[in-house]
């Protein structure tokens, strides 16, 4: 598959104002998802330092954009700064696609290595935890095609998250960023969120019961599991003290915000007990006889319901992200997706410590 | 809304009208009551709509679907709505198609709820 994307990509040496937009839309294709959407912004932050750049670098290049005016016929300087942009552009593309590539490189290799790992442990009937705890890969991966589908877009998913982060606190640390440009992060990061609902979703079609288990996720991030996902209410808890200072009006909003989320959550779990209790109750009809078939069959019915309550509490996720953005200025909501991200970031991290830390010897 | 259709074998029945415990009938249910839920029996996603609309000092009718009278409701839901029956549990204020368990939690989250059951006249505080 590298093989391919490799002979497609062609390395232009000539800028041409077509060459580059044709491979950044052919990258835009393998990266499969928003690709292009994430670069618009580099461009447009790129456009007021490169209109001095093009100034400079227009004595040298003028014999270049000539021969592409008469074709174009259009004002010299608007070219060259679309030559530059492009070249900006394509530059970073290919920055992106080599990161790409590497990190596939890396994760082919993690997992031979988790492989090898598992055939050992299986061997000698039990599952270590050093490497599965520190890597979103797992053993049911193996079995389900699209279990192995979901925790690889999963895994993708979490390196674009980390992207977003970095160009995100770069943003903020900057004094020339404005509010138009924050929005452009800010709408990206919630729009990242709700992708992850969906992909959970079709997931939750082929194996609730994963989902459920939250074995995609780190060990850290399991502690503080809430039906398939984080806590909305927690995650206003982390927030709070980040997005200071507020208006006595969303300190009054934040909290009737706390208290919806909170009954919302008592509800879903109150909910979760029940169909604990239907489906125990189901399973568990005239045992003692043998035959199974009867009862697992009408308990496969519930498990539809199973997911329709991992649906719901990431509809909550989402709709408690959208009236958090909805009730915060453009800044303070930036800032607030920064800290929720480095959040789970710690979290991570906090697993792949604790798996890699001295061991005694037994 | 595609109503999901159920995996479960269906003994032949012989439909009853599709009246609730107190002998009333869907149609009635709903232009009556300010607050009228649909929903499976032991459904346990009404019981988080109940939840939900009971912190809000709502407490509403159930009208409870089960598989004599799922044909029959499904009619009625449909005709007062003018399109597909609803996904169960539906709840109806004043009359009208309110939603699913999405929009309850939805509109109890952005805060539009109160107000909707206030219209209602499901509140008066």
């Amino acid at each position: 598959m590298m093989n391919s994307t490799s002979t497609q990509f062609v390395p232009s040496r000539r800028m041409g104002i077509y060459e580059p937009i044709h491979q950044m839309s052919m990258w835009g294709d393998f990266k499969g998802n928003n690709c292009l959407d994430a670069s618009t912004p580099m461009i447009l932050e790129v456009d007021p330092k490169l209109d001095n750049q093009s100034e400079d670098t227009s004595h040298g290049t003028v014999g270049h954009s000539n021969k592409y005016d008469q074709e174009a016929s259009k004002p010299p300087d608007k070219v060259l700064r679309r030559l530059a942009q492009n070249r900006e552009a394509a530059r970073k593309s290919r920055l992106r696609k080599k990161a790409y590539v590497q990190q596939l490189e890396s994760s082919k290799l993690r997992l031979i290595q988790l492989e090898q790992e598992l055939g050992r442990a299986r061997q000698q009937g039990m599952y270590t935890g050093s490497a599965l705890d520190a890597s979103p890969l797992s053993y049911a991966g193996s079995m389900n095609p699209g279990i192995a589908t979901f925790e690889l877009e999963y895994g993708h998913w979490v390196e674009e998250q980390d992207r977003q982060l970095a160009d995100l606190r770069n943003a903020l640390q900057s004094t020339e960023t404005g509010d138009v440009e924050l929005r452009i992060f800010v709408d990206g990061g919630l729009r990242h969120y709700c992708d992850l609902f969906k992909m959970k979703a079709t997931a939750a079609k082929t194996d609730v019961f994963y989902l459920m288990s939250g074995m995609w996720k780190t060990s850290g991030e399991r502690f503080f599991f809430w039906i398939g996902g984080f806590r909305p209410s927690e995650l206003l808890k982390v927030l709070l003290p980040h997005l200071e200072p507020l208006t006595e009006q969303q300190r009054l909003d934040l909290g009737n915000l706390a208290q919806s989320c909170q009954q919302a959550e008592d509800a879903l779990s109150q909910g979760m007990d029940r169909l604990h209790q239907i489906l125990g109750a189901a399973i568990a009809k005239q045992l003692g006889e043998g035959n199974y078939l009867p009862q697992v069959g009408a308990a496969i019915e519930k498990l539809d319901d199973l997911a329709r309550f991992v649906g719901q509490a990431d509809h909550l996720r989402q709709e408690t992200l959208q009236q958090i953005s909805r009730i915060l200025t453009t800044r303070q909501a930036a800032r607030g997706l920064l800290a929720l991200g480095e959040y789970f970031q710690r979290l991570r991290a906090l697993s792949s410590l604790w798996s890699s830390r001295p061991r005694e010897s037994s | 809304m595609q109503q999901a259709i159920p995996y479960r074998n269906r003994a032949p029945t012989s439909s009853p009208p599709a009246f609730a415990l107190d002998g009333r009938s869907v149609r009635e249910q709903v232009a009556e009551k300010a607050v009228v839920v649909f929903a499976r029996r032991g459904c346990c996603m009404c019981h988080v709509m109940k939840l939900l609309l009971h912190g809000h000092g709502v407490y509403p009718s159930i009208f409870h679907v089960d598989d004599h009278n799922e044909a029959e409701v499904n009619e009625e839901l449909s005709k007062i709505i003018g399109a597909a029956a609803p996904q169960l549990p539906a709840v109806f204020l004043a009359g009208e198609l309110f939603g699913g368990i999405e929009k309850i939690m939805g509109a109890h989250i952005s805060g539009e709820l109160v107000p909707r059951l206030r219209e209602a006249r499901a509140l008066w505080l």
